[in-house]
C-alpha cells in the first residue's frame, strides 16, 4: 500500500457514489492465513488463500468482471464482519451473497451453488454431490468444479471429501481443509 | 490484439508514490486531495482506454491536467495587486495556469514536465512514452503556440 488508507478509502467511496466500481477488494487475516476477498457489485466473486499472488487474483477478476477494482476496507466491511463471525464461531455458515461470474460453465455453477446445502459439521462425497446436481456419473467433474471454486470457504467445497476416505485435496492445501473441517466439527 | 487493462488498484499501488510526489510539486499541501480527484477522474475514463500501453504516462497526464483545471477555476486577482504579491508561489501558479489555458493537454503536460518539473527531454520522453525527438517537438510547438498568443 503506497498511498494513505484515507485517500484510498475516499477514492473508493467517491467511485462507489458514481457507480464507477467493478469490484472492491480487501485482505482478511484468518486462522487459515491471509485471505484476499473480492466483492463485485452483486456479491463476493473471489476468495483467495495466501498461496496465490494478489496480482493474479485481481487480474483474473479484471479480465472477467472489469478493471475498475479498488481497495476498500470500509465498503467490504459487511463481508469482513461475516468472516469474523464465522471464524470466531458466532455463526456456523456464511450466508453472504456470491457472484459466480468467474465460473464459465453452467454445470460448475450448479455444483458450486449446491455446496451451500452441505451444512457445517457435515461432509459429502464427490459422488453424492454429483447425484445431487443430477449427474450421478460425473463425480470427477464435480471434483474439478470444487478444485476450481473461486470462492472457497464461502462456498464450502472443503466439505466435499473422497469416498475412499481422508480429507482429499484442497485449493489452499489439505492442511487448511483439515483445519476447516475440524473447526466445524466434522472431523 | 487488445490487452486487458490491469486492475486499477494495482496501477495505484505501482505508481502511487511517484504520483503523490508529482502532486506535491503541483499542489503542495493539497497534494493528497489533488491526487484523489485525479484518480477519480482517471477511473471515469479507464474502461474506455483502448489498450494498456503507457498507463503510467496517462496517469501523470491526468494528474497534471487536473492540477491545471483547478488553477483555472481560481479567479484571477486584479492586475494592480500583482506586483507586491509576485513572489507568492500560489499566484505564480495561477498566472502559469492561465497562461497555459487553451493549450491542448499534450502541450500543457509537455511544458509542465519540462519547465516546472525541470525534466530533461530524455526523462520527458520516458515519462510520456514517446521518443526524445517527439518530446522536443512537443515542447517547442507548445512554446510556439504561446509565443504566437503573447505577441
Amino acid at each position: 500500500m503506497t498511498l494513505s488508507q484515507e485517500l484510498l478509502e475516499q477514492l473508493a467511496e467517491d467511485a462507489s457514489q458514481e457507480g464507477l466500481n467493478d469490484a472492491f477488494f480487501t485482505e482478511f487475516l484468518s486462522p487459515v492465513g491471509n485471505l484476499i476477498v473480492v466483492q463485485s457489485r452483486s456479491g463476493i466473486c473471489r476468495v483467495a488463500f495466501d498461496d496465490e499472488r494478489k496480482e493474479d487474483v485481481l487480474a483474473q477478476v479484471a479480465r472477467v468482471i472489469g478493471p475498475r477494482i479498488l481497495w476498500s476496507s470500509e465498503l467490504t466491511r459487511a463481508v469482513a464482519e461475516d468472516l469474523e463471525a464465522y471464524f470466531t464461531g458466532q455463526v456456523q455458515d456464511l450466508a453472504v451473497p456470491v457472484d459466480l461470474a468467474l465460473v464459465a460453465s453452467e454445470f460448475r455453477r450448479r455444483v458450486l451453488q449446491d455446496l451451500r446445502n452441505i451444512g457445517p459439521g457435515t461432509v459429502a462425497t464427490y459422488g453424492i454431490l454429483a447425484e445431487a446436481v443430477g449427474a450421478p456419473r460425473a463425480a470427477r467433474a464435480v471434483g474439478t468444479a470444487c478444485a476450481r471454486n473461486p470462492i472457497p470457504i464461502v462456498l464450502p467445497c472443503h466439505r466435499v471429501v473422497p469416498s475412499a476416505g481422508g480429507v482429499g485435496a484442497y485449493i489452499g492445501g489439505c492442511a487448511k481443509k483439515r483445519w476447516l473441517l475440524e473447526f466445524e466439527g466434522a472431523l | 490484439m487488445t490487452r486487458t487493462l490491469p486492475p486499477f488498484a494495482l496501477l495505484v499501488e505501482e505508481h502511487g508514490t511517484q504520483l503523490l510526489r508529482h502532486a506535491r510539486r503541483l499542489a503542495g499541501s493539497e497534494a493528497e486531495d489533488l491526487l484523489q480527484e485525479a484518480l477519480l477522474k482517471a477511473l471515469r475514463s479507464y474502461p474506455r482506454l483502448r489498450n494498456g500501453d503507457h498507463l503510467r504516462a496517462w496517469l501523470f497526464r491526468v494528474l497534471t491536467t487536473t492540477a491545471f483545471d483547478r488553477c483555472r477555476k481560481v479567479t484571477p486577482l486584479p492586475l494592480a495587486t500583482v506586483p507586491e504579491r509576485a513572489n507568492d508561489p500560489e499566484l505564480y501558479d495561477d498566472a502559469f495556469g492561465s497562461l497555459l489555458e487553451g493549450l491542448t493537454d499534450t502541450s500543457r503536460a509537455a511544458l509542465e514536465l519540462r519547465f516546472v518539473q525541470d525534466l530533461s527531454y530524455n526523462q520527458l520522453a520516458e515519462r510520456l512514452g514517446i521518443s526524445p525527438e517527439a518530446a522536443r517537438q512537443r515542447v517547442s510547438s507548445a512554446i510556439r503556440t504561446l509565443r504566437g498568443r503573447i505577441s
